[in-house]
């Protein structure tokens, strides 16, 4: 009964957030520890070699980028040298981990629109669009 | 030897052995990068796992967020660029948040709309942040960061937060936003409902924060309570738990940034973010065993040496 009471504060839109934000941070972090053991096992081939990384990483991120090539942004998109490396798919867990928010937030769009509260539509709507541009790499 | 006192004497003893550890010349502990040898990364690696874990434990029981720790101590104690910590620190902020997020919105803690007009103007001032931290030379952010810690660390001195304030008169802003709630408080069985004022400042100050926090890659967890709950009023659980909510949408904002310019590389952000979680969830286990007050304590000295050294580094010293 106490149970139930406290559960009818929250809206609906929390629980739609909630509900996929629990989802996806699992598939992330699970994403994240394979990621990182085919990465540092080395159980792909790399595209930069960790020795590479460790001999360099006192340098600016620039200088570093310059030098190693190492993945930046989307940029292991555009190579086809890119796939099937170990590094890119560790890389490639902090990008979904860094879209986790995008996705629970489109959910919460769907939910307030069919809750007819135009004002947090809105609102999320532009949030979308801010780490949308963020993410596509227009203000870096 | 009472409780009491053994408890003030270990906590003075840990501090001062903190102070003492922080304020050793650069060159005793931090490894000169050319000297690092390659091979021995994985050394380096286990070494921030180890660490992250340490400061996960500390920033449960200490109340702040791993972020904050995490910047100016790895800074000190690692070979990695600056550029290198602060995408990771971004990272290990935004995995904190995600990972407990879920649970308090469940409960009502996390309350989506006192959090999203806040995380709005906080992740576009938090992507301007970033760019200005990395458009900046390395000492010139070590000095602005050693100022930065320092005043966090006053902050959470002079803080003194409400379980739950008493707002008589919500503002136009909060109603027209439809800011307000109610929460299950377990502690007295009870439903309480809650209304919010200031939100104007509220809003300009979540502006400044979230660029303070994309300049550093610190997690803003330290800012947006105090603003939260001093300022606007909101019940403090409520603000602990909206606070992470902003803080994975500015946090993820800001991270872009880093990732686009090559600031974030898995070697060092996945440990990192590794220990500080589990670390956390230890200490989230040992809140109820430990002296809340001791360990605050020495977090606070821990910041201010960190502080210290970040200035003394910013000045070339």
């Amino acid at each position: 009964m106490d149970k139930q009471k406290k559960y009818q504060a929250v809206d609906e839109v929390q629980t739609v957030y909630a509900r996929v934000l629990e989802i996806v941070s699992h598939v992330g972090f699970v994403f994240l520890s394979v990621g990182y053991l085919v990465y540092v096992m080395q159980l792909l081939p790399l595209s930069v070699p960790i020795e590479a990384i460790a001999g360099n990483w006192h340098l600016k991120a620039s200088e570093m980028q310059q030098k190693l090539q190492i993945p930046a942004g989307w940029s292991f998109v555009s190579s086809t040298a890119a796939l099937g490396k170990g590094d890119v798919l560790s890389y490639l867990s902090i990008l979904y981990l860094a879209m986790a928010t995008v996705i629970c937030l489109v959910f919460a769009i769907t939910a307030f629109y069919r809750e007819k509260n135009y004002l947090y539509t809105a609102i999320a709507v532009l949030q979308v669009v801010v780490l949308l541009v963020a993410a596509s790499g227009l203000v870096h | 030897m009472s409780s009491a006192t053994r408890k003030i004497v270990m906590s003075f003893a840990a501090t001062s052995g903190a102070a003492a550890l922080f304020l050793l010349p650069h060159v005793v502990y931090a490894v000169p990068p050319h000297v690092v040898a390659p091979t021995m990364w994985w050394v380096w690696m286990l070494l921030l796992f180890v660490f992250s874990f340490v400061l996960g434990i500390f920033s449960v029981l200490a109340g702040v967020g791993g972020g904050v720790l995490f910047v100016p101590i790895v800074s000190s104690f690692f070979p990695f660029h600056l550029d290198f910590i602060r995408g990771a620190g971004l990272l290990v902020a935004l995995s904190g948040a995600l990972s407990a997020g879920a649970p308090l919105m469940r409960k009502g803690l996390a309350d989506l709309k006192l959090g999203l007009p806040m995380a709005l103007v906080g992740s576009i001032s938090s992507i301007a942040g970033a760019l200005a931290g990395l458009a900046m030379p390395a000492q010139l952010v070590q000095l602005l960061l050693g100022v930065a810690i320092m005043g966090i660390a006053v902050l959470m001195m002079k803080s003194r937060l409400y379980g739950k304030p008493d707002i008589q008169e919500p503002d136009a802003l909060s109603k027209m936003l439809q800011i307000s709630g109610c929460y299950y408080e377990e502690s007295s069985k009870s439903e309480l409902p809650w209304q919010i004022h200031n939100t104007p400042i509220g809003l300009f100050l979540f502006m400044i924060i979230g660029f303070i926090g994309g300049m550093f890659g610190m997690g803003a967890g330290w800012a947006n309570v105090p603003v939260f709950n001093m300022l606007m009023g909101v019940p403090l659980k409520v603000a602990v738990a909206t606070s992470g909510l902003v803080l994975s949408i500015n946090g993820a904002a800001a991270a872009w940034v880093y990732i686009f310019k090559g600031a974030v590389i898995p070697l060092i952000a996945v440990p990192a973010i590794g220990g500080i979680m589990l670390g956390s969830k230890i200490g989230a286990l040992l809140l109820t065993k430990v002296n809340i007050r001791s360990v605050r304590m020495i977090v606070i000295t821990m910041l201010v040496v960190a502080g210290l050294r970040s200035l003394l580094k910013g000045f070339g010293i």
